[in-house]
């Protein structure tokens, strides 16, 4: 009976959103300091080659693979970050831009290790592996009436789940302390909060890397749950996709990326012909809404007024009547 | 050989300078970065194809579409992605930025419907015509695009420092208020500026689909990214940097390409860029900018 | 003393905003900085809290020489400010902007943060709690949970002052707190800079409301055009020549505001 429910390809869609929310929350996080990068598409690709690379040639167990592509992601976040930091925003984003360039580039034309633009497949595959382990313990998925692949494509959802959930719950407590607050700080008045000691080179170099590092986890993940990458998964238009998921589904506030990734990832899938014309879209959705609502779609009005439906009245939480969160 | 090269080189370069001077004088004017530069200049290019190849039309009407059409979205460019932020309270500097970053991927996927994606090739008749000093060849096309990039950065030069209406785009680059103050319309200004930006960009296009036969969707991306690359090299909002920077990224490129290993071509701008903003980041002519 | 600036110049390109000038602050004085409009007085506290470097010159803090050091080094060190056109966070609430303040005096990071250690748990508590206390310092108790840019003008000057005490600053910098302030408030604002005093804070205070300035300032340094035209007590300072012919020679109105 549960096989009736589960359809891979259903859950193939909804890993994919559960990536998209990952690498949202990356560019939000770093645009939470007021920074904005276009490099995270190229930190993805950093995290999945390095996963991949290592996995493959290195006989890496993936979970170690995964880490090990999150945390170079994040330490050439840290090495780009440092001597950006100077830099206004639009500047930034151009740096940023270029940087990400200029990885695709080498992506394509390192080929003695990347294989170039033909890609790398054959990366071993999370879903496959979980299902090896659990085997190898006496498990059958035929016990709970699916088949291997419906198994696979569960277990990497009900995973990237659980990561997910866990991403969020991290940052969302981030945004809640110390922290977030000297990030929200530098985002509303950089100088008057280094006035107020506030070591914004430390907390600015911070966000970027977090950004770095989520992207590059987020890759690596891409890389085990497609099992074949090639640089063209992570050239510019991949920089956008993800810039759109903040930009529609909400700058400010952490629900914001969540909702653009989960909306924007799942609506070409159910609106075919969306999906043919989803550039021009995703173009015409930027221009307006930094037109009409600069923010995105969920802000903190918007939260607030979510939270006062679902609340009893008078229960504080976090920091209060804000619009910082 | 080199000498070849050379021209080769100042070719590209006289291109690459053009596209640049679109860069700057929005920048200068406007304070942006207009993002879909570079899609605007590759509609250029293939408009010239069109009208040229497809329409069999003379190369001098394929001009004459380009630039109004460029023209047109330029216009459409500043009045509905660029305005409407000029008024609103609070919005963050890099609104703009985004802004143009959506009109650019919409300019892109767009011209993959109209044109479908892959290489057009682009023949102006003359394209063969060719002469020879000593050992060395110089194609027509090389002279004429030479030529036509000379006659329009002196002619921006000229307008720009002569005549009235260019004084008043000065000004306005200079201080909007105090411009507007002193009585210039400076809404008419940023539009005719993005205007004449988004046209110079057609031109460029075409140039390009002169010098290299052929046009692709592409070309708009890595434009844009590489006239970025110039204006900073050159200094945001510079004129002469413009220029003498789209030269050395021309000059540079073509060495590269022969000398060097070509797949990396592409990150030579992207790569100036990056270190460029670390070291000097007014680039080579521009002002310090105040951080 | 509390802070010595010792022959301190600062140029912009070759315009001179500040041009030797020199003097000292004891501890537990309230010492005004006064001058026409332009005579470089905020530049002054910008090269004390290092928004731009010295030109030339030496600014000494509790005995050590501060030129060189970061914004937030400076004001780690001991030393806050307000702003002459007030920067405060706007969408934050009162409160957030007071811990905000604080942020130099506490040390949680990311992961005590976010797991929530008992050393975080107790910092947090602290730090709200201070918070409470500053906002009732000022007079804001009830507004704790208003968003910043939602309070009127007078309650925005207040708020930054409570502010940039959430840093347990020796040396307090309050740029033109008295702007826009009716009488009133002045009288009021002039009650809770002697509230400071009475802490052992030392205020440095640029004001044009001359009144106010001659009832709280223990001392007074004057400048104009950059240049220090007279420093002593508020008598000496308002019978000085040079001093009345500053304000008279440029703008009338300065002196009787």
């Amino acid at each position: 009976m549960l096989a009736e429910l589960i359809n891979p390809y259903h859950f193939q869609v909804a890993s994919f959103i559960l990536i998209n929310i990952i690498l949202g929350i990356s560019v939000y996080i770093t645009l939470s300091t007021g920074q904005l990068s276009l490099a995270n598409a190229g930190f993805m690709g950093i995290g999945a080659y390095t996963s991949a690379l290592l996995t493959i040639h290195f006989d890496l167990p993936i979970v170690l693979g995964i880490i090990a592509g999150a945390l170079v992601a994040a330490l050439l976040g840290i090495l780009i970050g440092i001597p950006t930091l100077r830099l206004q925003g639009v500047y930034l984003a151009i740096v940023t831009l270029g940087f990400g360039e200029v990885i695709r580039v080498v992506f394509i034309n390192w080929e003695s290790l990347t294989k170039g633009s033909v890609g790398i497949s054959g990366i071993p595959h999370i879903g496959r592996e979980i299902l090896r382990v659990l085997k190898g313990f006496g498990f059958d998925p035929k016990v709970l009436g699916l088949q291997n692949n419906q198994f696979i494509f569960l277990s990497i959802f009900l995973l990237l789940f659980i990561i997910t959930i866990g991403v969020i719950w991290f940052f969302r407590r981030q945004h809640r302390s110390r922290v977030g607050r000297a990030f929200a700080a530098i985002k509303l008045d950089e100088k008057a909060a280094e006035s107020m000691g506030i070591n914004i080179t430390y907390y600015k170099v911070l966000a970027f890397a977090q950004g770095a590092l989520l992207s590059g986890f987020a890759g690596a993940l891409y890389a085990h749950v497609l099992a074949y990458i090639s640089p063209a998964d992570f050239a510019y238009h991949r920089a956008v996709e993800i810039l759109i998921f903040v930009v529609f589904g909400g700058s400010e506030v952490i629900w914001g990326p969540i909702f653009g990734a989960f909306f924007l990832t799942l609506m070409p899938e159910v609106l075919r012909f969306i999906s043919e014309y989803r550039y021009m879209i995703y173009g015409l959705i930027i221009i307006i809404l930094m037109a009409v609502r600069p923010q995105g779609l969920i802000d903190v009005n918007i939260l607030n007024w979510v939270k006062s439906k679902g609340r009893k009245r008078g229960q504080k939480h976090g920091t209060g009547n804000t619009k910082s969160m | 050989m080199l000498i070849e090269q050379l021209i080769n080189g100042i070719t590209l370069g006289s291109i690459y300078a053009i596209v640049a001077l679109g860069f700057t004088l929005v920048f200068g004017v406007l304070g942006i970065i207009n993002m879909a530069h570079g899609e605007i200049f590759m509609f250029g290019a293939f408009i010239g194809v069109l009208v040229t190849t497809s329409l069999q039309l003379p190369l001098w009407l394929g001009f004459l579409a380009a630039i109004l059409i460029t023209a047109v979205m330029g216009y459409m460019l500043e009045r509905f992605a660029l305005r409407p932020l000029r008024h609103k309270q609070g919005v963050s500097h890099l609104a703009p930025l985004i802004s143009t970053i959506g009109v650019s991927i919409l300019l892109e996927n767009l011209s993959h419907h109209l044109f479908g994606a892959g290489n057009h090739p682009f023949r102006a008749s003359f394209a063969e015509i060719n002469f020879q000093i000593g050992s060395i060849t110089i194609y027509l096309v090389q002279i004429v695009i030479f030529v036509i990039s000379v006659i329009l950065m002196m002619s921006l030069s000229f307008w720009l420092g002569k005549t009235k209406a260019g004084k008043a785009l000065r000004a306005t680059a200079e201080n909007l208020e105090t411009a507007s103050l002193l009585g210039v319309d400076t809404k008419r200004i940023i539009t005719m500026t993005v205007i004449i930006a988004s046209a110079m960009g057609g031109i460029a296009g075409i140039l390009v689909g002169m010098a290299f036969n052929s046009v692709t969707p592409q070309m708009g991306l890595s434009m844009g990214l590489k006239g970025l690359a110039i204006i900073i090299l050159g200094g945001m909002g510079n004129v002469k940097g413009a220029m003498a920077g789209g030269l050395i990224l021309g000059l540079a490129e073509t060495f590269i390409v022969v000398y060097g290993d070509s797949g990396y071509r592409d990150a030579i701008a992207f790569l100036a860029i990056i270190v460029i903003l670390l070291i000097r980041p007014q680039g080579l002519f521009g002002q310090k900018i105040s951080t | 003393m509390v802070l010595e600036i010792q022959k301190v110049c600062k140029n912009f390109g070759g315009l001179s905003a500040v041009s030797d000038v020199s003097f000292s602050i004891k501890k537990g004085e309230i010492f005004g900085l006064i001058g026409p409009n332009g005579a470089g007085k905020t530049t002054m506290f910008n090269l004390i809290t290092s928004m731009f470097p010295l030109t030339s010159g030496d600014i000494i803090f509790l005995g050590e020489n501060i030129k060189g050091l970061k914004s937030h080094q400076i004001t780690k060190k001991g030393i806050c400010r307000t702003f002459q056109n007030i920067r405060l966070f706007p969408q934050m609430t009162a409160k957030e902007n007071v811990m905000v303040g604080e942020h130099c005096r506490t040390k949680s990071g990311v992961f005590s943060s976010v797991f929530g250690t008992k050393f975080q748990r107790k910092e947090e508590a602290k730090i709200r709690t201070k918070a409470n206390e500053l906002l009732e310092f000022v007079g804001l108790m009830d507004y704790g949970n208003v968003a910043a840019e939602n309070l009127a003008y007078g309650q925005q000057r207040r708020l930054e002052i409570a502010r940039a005490m959430a840093s347990d600053p020796q040396l307090l910098l309050l740029d033109e707190p008295a702007a826009g302030m009716n009488e009133t408030e002045t009288s009021d604002l002039f009650q809770l800079i002697k509230k400071i005093q009475s802490k052992g804070i030392t205020v440095l205070l640029i004001e044009h409301d001359m009144p106010l300035v001659m009832k709280l300032c223990d001392r007074i340094a004057v400048l104009n055009f950059g240049k220090k035209i007279a420093e002593g007590t508020p008598a000496e300072i308002q019978n000085n020549p040079a001093v009345i012919e500053a304000y008279l020679g440029s703008e009338e109105d300065e002196l009787y505001a």
